[in-house]
């Protein structure tokens, strides 16, 4: 695996499809919800009125320089943590820059757009957005850990610490997807899941409903479409670290959407049936329901 | 040679011919005196180098023309020679010092002195028991004089309670001895030793009486209250005398006796000295008068000669080496400290901040307490090595562990003492100016040293003080007076220059350890550039350090290691003891530190058998069953260094309190010390067994624990410099954890930590240093939206925590990818979870930092604040640079050491192939991901400029706040207890139990002193039924009751 210039246009068509499929999927996920909730809920082309107009709003002001680049630092995070990742199994073409490092990289570029906004947001001096910060770093800390264990234990399991290879050895049939064997290390991967994917219970990062708390208090305009890129692109970028870990990753586009959108769908379906958790509640609840599986498939693989 | 026996008749002679002249003529009467104690002692100093060049045979000198035991003979040894030499030395200098109170006393206070300065090389030269008493005697008497010099009313009180003992002591020593010479018709000491066996079955009792006689004269504890309190009231010049002649001169009294008592005898005199160490050193903890204090430790001091003198038949031909060096060193040691009392008018241990303001005092004063200590390049030192080497080899541990125990509650109270006269509101009384005295003292300060240089010249193991980092240390001394402009430029060459000059001999471990030591500290000292005017005592700490530092790396033997690691332990207190208000800190850091130290000498001792020479390489044969204790030892050693959790509680307050370039010298570079001697550790021995319990495991959890606990700790600080310093425990235990898992890439996750804890580290506690000088506090919520004012310092803490928490492309990014490379081979997989969770909490305490201090609101106080001082600033951006550097190419540094660690953990060597860099697992190639990363950063960054380049900066207030506009910083910028809802959730986890356990033990000892002092009442009766019980009790001990 090395670097060919041919990759930059892949990479670009690969961001293409996601970043587009992310806007859809997205306002359908929205629109999921609302319907439970017997809302209407928004149109699926949303995702796109809103980009155009936040391009176009005219006024823009700024606090600084990182407040500034914040939006630039979340986008990177997330077409950056895609990018290190293959999308296609089997694909030389949608392998994107995965051969920059291997699954550690990915885990720990995770952070990277979120210390970026973080400080952006920070420069801004809305307590909000402080505030929102703490309560997302508090939240992470707990979230993360069963996720950290579950993929010690797949790469025990595998003995490698390469995407691809991981993926590849789940080949021959869903019976070899981890899902089957290691549904412990896949149990507190997806109770982690929930917990970084913004909705209920694990919401109160951003609070939505009660004040508009967290980092995006202070984006606007142009800041606010790079951000809404971004809530486009991270989430499956991250879904697809999760689906070639556990679910035996997609050997083509179609699998592709279909695994992408199935698991997005749980933490949808989970997130309208719980109310929301205060920071310290959800910090016990990783702690005494999560990370005990994580432990387990540690010890037992 | 001139007969020793002039010693005594100069003495003797000039004291009468004292009561001839007239009462008036006092300055004539001080000359003659003062001649004749210079006669004296250079009768002794003849001898000594008599002795010391020729063969050291002991010369014989006859009296009243006949062999013995017709007629008393003397003798003139080594030994003798040595110890008149020490009495005549210190009754002359008394004299000196004693000038104001002589004159005003008259000849008879002079006869008294020469009396009993004369009297004290009797006891030393006479090889007859009965003119042995008489000897005692006179000293007795001449004391009780003496006492009155002092203008203390309690003097008059105490020289009684000193007859009143001194009574008990003649009656049984009498009795002693005529039952002595019942048993064998003879008086004489070697005779009687032939016919030792005699003496010890028919004349057990005599010999008991004798014996405990001299030993109750070496104010054995506890039955010694009337010594304490003629210690405390008595004229300090006289105490001097008394501590270090008289007790001197008994001490060699008990060892001639111990010819007749012969190896039975030995074991009493050992647990008698064993116990007084212990128990005085425990009772002087309660103490506050700076001279009872010193009494206490001179019980102390006897006690420990004691125990060697009861070891002779173990310590051989190194005997008087090991007994000597003790000696010598307590004796001028315990002179020095008292006459310097006599320059401080209060008594309170705290009256002694009156030194503030004058250095050369001050380093007199550091150096009597590490040669009462026992810190390099002191004889105590050497003593205490090959001592503690041999008793381990004899396996006496349980004397081994009391003397270091000892020890160690010795050096907590010297130290806190030092740390109060340092630290402590300057006393507003003024030092005595007296030229003379301070001559004297000096005289001390010059003996101390000298006796170093020898001992360490008699030494087999080499000397100290020609060691030449340890000189060039020492030149910073003679360099004070320079300014810091140029001390820091000497010491910046000294160290790269030192650095060059040893390249050759590092092998790739070394050099990482020598470059981020050595090099590392150059770079930290730029920073001391922007310090003003002398900064006295600065250079000499910090060179002392670095000089420890320096030599650590290179030890082969043992003795080396440990004494570079005493070194940088003492070099590294003083610095962190000029912080602001670090008195506390520095003492805990202090006593953690020795505690640590002697655990590494216990283990070096056991792991020796015997051979002072032991070489670390020999570590490696060490076997079962010794060798998991040795382990054990050595690594509790020197995890109190690196801060391992539950030996960790000295950390925060010595790196927050510490000055801003001091900070990070003893955090980015002194905390490498113990990963150093981890690694030397594992290297030699490998994992150990203890009852079936892998060592290492342990040390697996320690790790583990200390990476969450500082870091969680870290989370909750307000304090920006307490902050980084729990951190530093945390990325401690990481590496710790690393050396734990004792394989290949765990090894190397170790020494990316150390290269990269250094630079991070370093770098923010300088910027966090400027930051605190510009703003006046350290507390982070004081401070906010310092960013465009401080922008430097800004990009410093950006850089620092973005590769300090692993985030991708910095250089932390390694650490952790190595990190889960080598779990996956590692034997155990439940610690970690706890590094796992520890990882995100960094997050936590990261963001704080900037956030909190840059980011938010700018206080109002702060509108004018400015970029830190150049010079703090310059180093901030040289570890940038290194930062970045060795986040696109850590191969440079990493290569040959992977290559070297294959030696030990041939498995899971890395592969260094073109830009990528792989593990049997998976890959990782840093140039390419900071590509990618810069490309899309760039191109969005780019796009952003385009479709925004209108955008307009607004003010402070100017934020979305529900239709209000806030307009105080104070209430708008959010920082103090940032993490609230962590708290409520974890906060369980920061209980402070382990500063609960440390305190209690501390408690402890403290209370049960104050308790058990109380047994000294101060009443003359008393302590006479004391001084017959302690006779009862040993005798019942001794005849298995």
């Amino acid at each position: 695996m090395s670097f060919e210039w041919i990759k930059i246009p892949y990479a670009l068509l690969t961001l293409f499809i996601v970043a587009n499929y992310g806007f859809l999927l997205t306002a359908v996920m929205a629109k999921i919800a609302a319907r439970v909730g017997r809302r209407h809920g928004i149109p699926v082309w949303q995702n796109y009125v809103d980009l155009i107009k936040n391009y176009g709003l005219r006024s823009s002001i700024t606090h600084g320089v990182m407040f500034y680049l914040g939006p630039v630092f979340r986008l990177t995070g997330g077409v950056g943590l895609l990018m290190f990742v293959p999308t296609i199994y089997g694909s030389e073409m949608f392998s994107n820059m995965s051969f920059a490092g291997d699954l550690i990289l990915a885990l720990y570029f995770v952070f990277f757009g979120s210390l970026g906004m973080a400080l952006g947001a920070g420069e801004s001096g809305h307590p909000h957005s402080a505030i929102g910060v703490t309560r997302g770093l508090s939240q992470v800390t707990a979230a993360e850990l069963p996720f950290a264990l579950a993929v010690y234990a797949v790469a025990v399991q595998y003995q490698t610490l390469s995407v691809t290879e991981i993926v590849a050895a789940q080949q021959g049939g869903i019976l070899h997807w981890t899902l089957f064997t290691n549904p412990l290390a896949v149990a507190a991967a997806m109770l982690s899941f929930l917990g970084s994917m913004m909705r209920p219970p694990f919401d109160v990062v951003l609070a939505p409903q009660e004040i508009p708390i967290g980092p995006p208090t202070e984006y606007h305009s142009s800041y606010l479409a790079l951000m809404q890129t971004n809530r486009a692109i991270f989430p499956i970028a991250k879904i697809v670290i999760y689906m070639n870990l556990f679910f035996g990753g997609a050997a083509s586009w179609p699998v592709f959407f279909l695994k992408v959108f199935l698991i997005y769908l749980v933490s949808v379906i989970v997130g309208v049936v719980f109310p929301r958790f205060r920071v310290e509640q959800s910090i016990r609840w990783f702690l005494i329901w999560a990370v005990p599986l994580g432990v387990a498939a540690i010890l037992l693989v | 040679m001139v007969s020793a026996i002039y010693i005594l008749a100069v003495g003797l002679g000039t004291a009468f011919l004292l009561g001839l002249l007239r009462d008036d003529w006092r300055a004539g009467a001080y000359g003659v005196s003062l001649a004749a104690l210079a006669l004296m002692s250079l009768i002794s100093a003849g001898w000594v180098w008599v002795m010391a060049a020729g063969d050291g045979r002991a010369v014989e000198i006859l009296t009243a023309g006949t062999l013995p035991p017709y007629a008393i003979n003397l003798r003139m040894g080594l030994a003798e020679a040595v110890l008149t030499l020490l009495i005549n030395l210190t009754g002359l200098l008394s004299a000196v010092y004693l000038r104001d109170t002589l004159f005003k006393q008259g000849r008879r206070a002079l006869a008294t002195l020469l009396v009993f300065t004369m009297a004290a090389c009797g006891i030393v030269l006479t090889r007859d028991l009965f003119n042995l008493f008489v000897f005692f005697e006179l000293v007795a008497i001449a004391t009780g004089g003496l006492v009155l010099l002092s203008r203390d009313q309690r003097a008059l009180a105490a020289g009684f309670k000193y007859l009143v003992a001194s009574q008990v002591i003649t009656v049984l020593l009498l009795v002693g001895i005529i039952f002595a010479y019942h048993a064998t018709g003879t008086l004489n000491i070697d005779g009687m030793a032939e016919l030792s066996a005699r003496v010890l079955q028919g004349g057990a009792l005599a010999f008991f009486l004798m014996f405990i006689a001299i030993v109750l004269d070496l104010k054995p504890f506890p039955a010694n209250g009337w010594a304490l309190d003629i210690y405390e009231s008595a004229h300090p010049a006289f105490s001097a005398m008394l501590s270090a002649a008289s007790a001197s001169a008994a001490l060699f009294a008990a060892d001639k006796l111990l010819l007749i008592g012969g190896p039975t005898w030995l074991p009493v005199a050992t647990g008698i000295g064993i116990f007084g160490f212990v128990g005085a050193n425990l009772f002087a903890l309660a103490q506050t008068n700076d001279r009872r204090l010193l009494g206490y430790s001179s019980v102390a001091q006897v006690g420990l000669v004691l125990a060697v003198l009861g070891q002779r038949d173990l310590l051989g031909d190194r005997y008087l080496f090991i007994a000597g060096g003790i000696l010598l060193a307590h004796a001028v040691a315990k002179a020095g400290l008292y006459w310097l009392s006599g320059l401080i008018e209060g008594r309170e241990l705290k009256a002694w901040s009156a030194l503030q303001g004058h250095p050369i005092l001050i380093f007199a004063f550091a150096s009597f307490i590490a040669l009462l200590v026992g810190l390099p390049p002191f004889p105590g030192f050497y003593a205490k090595w090959e001592l503690v080497i041999a008793l381990a080899g004899e396996g006496r541990l349980a004397l081994l562990g009391l003397i270091l125990f000892g020890a160690l509650l010795e050096a907590g109270y010297l130290f806190r003492w030092f740390g109060q006269a340092l630290k402590r509101e300057r006393s507003l009384e003024p030092v005595a100016a007296s030229s003379f005295k301070r001559a004297v003292i000096l005289s001390a300060v010059a003996a101390g040293w000298g006796l170093g240089y020898i001992w360490g010249a008699l030494s087999p193991n080499g000397n100290l003080l020609l060691a030449v980092p340890l000189l060039f240390a020492l030149v910073f001394l003679a360099l004070e007076p320079l300014s810091v402009r140029v001390k820091n430029s000497v010491a910046i060459v000294g160290m790269v220059a030192w650095f060059l000059l040893t390249l050759p001999s590092y092998d790739p471990l070394q050099l990482i350890f020598a470059a981020v030591m050595l090099l590392g500290g150059a770079l930290v000292l730029l920073a001391s550039y922007q310090t003003q005017g002398r900064r006295i005592g600065f250079y000499p700490s910090a060179m002392l350090m670095y000089a420890g530092l320096a030599m650590l790396i290179l030890a082969e033997d043992a003795f080396s290691f440990f004494a570079a690691w005493e070194s940088l332990t003492i070099g590294s207190y003083f610095l962190i003891l000029r912080g602001q208000r670090s008195e506390p800190h520095a003492l805990s850091y202090m006593v953690f530190s020795l505690g640590g130290a002697f655990l590494i000498l216990a283990g070096f001792a056991l792991a020796a058998g015997g051979d002072p020479l032991f070489s670390l390489a020999g570590l490696a044969q060490v076997a079962a069953p010794i060798a998991p204790w040795v382990f054990l030892l050595l690594a509790i050693g020197f995890m109190t260094k690196t801060a391992a959790v539950g030996l960790h509680i000295w950390l925060p307050g010595a790196h927050a309190e510490a000055e801003t370039d001091v900070s990070p010298m003893v955090s980015g570079i002194l905390l490498k010390a113990g990963l150093f001697g981890l690694f030397v550790l594992l290297m030699a021995m490998g994992g150990q067994q203890l009852h079936g319990i892998e060592l290492t495991h342990i040390l697996l959890w320690i790790g583990a624990l200390s990476a969450l606990i500082g870091n969680l700790m870290a989370a909750f600080q307000e304090d920006a410099k307490r902050l980084l310093a729990y951190s530093s425990i945390g990325q401690m235990g990481y590496a710790l954890f690393g050396l734990a898992m004792m394989n290949h890439l765990g090894w190397l996750m170790a020494l990316m930590f150390v290269i990269n804890h250094f630079i991070y580290k370093s770098m923010l506690f300088l910027s966090v240093g400027g930051i605190a000088k510009r703003t006046g506090t350290r507390d982070m919520y004081r401070m906010g939206g310092l960013i465009t004012l401080m922008p430097l310092s800004f990009i410093a803490v950006l850089i620092g925590i973005i590769a300090m928490s692993g985030v991708p492309p910095l250089s932390g990014f390694g650490g952790r990818w190595i990190f889960y490379n080598a779990i996956l081979t590692a034997d155990y997989r439940l610690p970690m979870i706890l590094i796992f969770i520890s990882g995100p909490i960094a997050f936590l305490y990261l963001f704080r930092l900037i956030h909190t201090i840059f980011l938010g609101q700018l206080k109002d106080e702060h509108r004018r604040v400015k970029e830190a001082p150049f010079w703090l600033v310059l180093p901030q951006m040289i570890f940038v640079a290194f930062l970045m550097v060795f986040a696109l190419v850590p191969g440079l540094a990493l290569r040959r050491v992977d290559a070297y660690i294959s030696q030990f953990h041939p498995e899971g060597a890395l592969g260094w192939e073109g830009l990528t860099i792989t593990s049997a697992f998976g890959y990782w190639s840093p140039i390419s991901i900071m590509i990618v990363v810069g490309v899309i950063f760039a191109s969005l960054f780019a796009w952003l400029l385009f479709v925004n380049r209108k955008a307009q900066k607004v003010k402070q207030f100017n934020i979305v706040f529900a239709g209000e506009r806030p307009y105080r910083p104070e209430t708008t910028h959010f920082a103090w207890n940032f993490f609230a809802p962590y708290r409520k959730a974890l906060g369980f986890m920061t209980e402070p139990l382990v500063e609960r356990f440390w305190a209690a033990v501390v408690d402890v000892l403290h209370a049960s002193a104050d308790l058990l002092r109380r047994l000294y009442t101060g009443n003359g009766q008393t302590y006479a039924i004391q001084l017959l019980a302690f006779v009862v009790v040993v005798y019942l001990l001794r005849t298995g009751l």
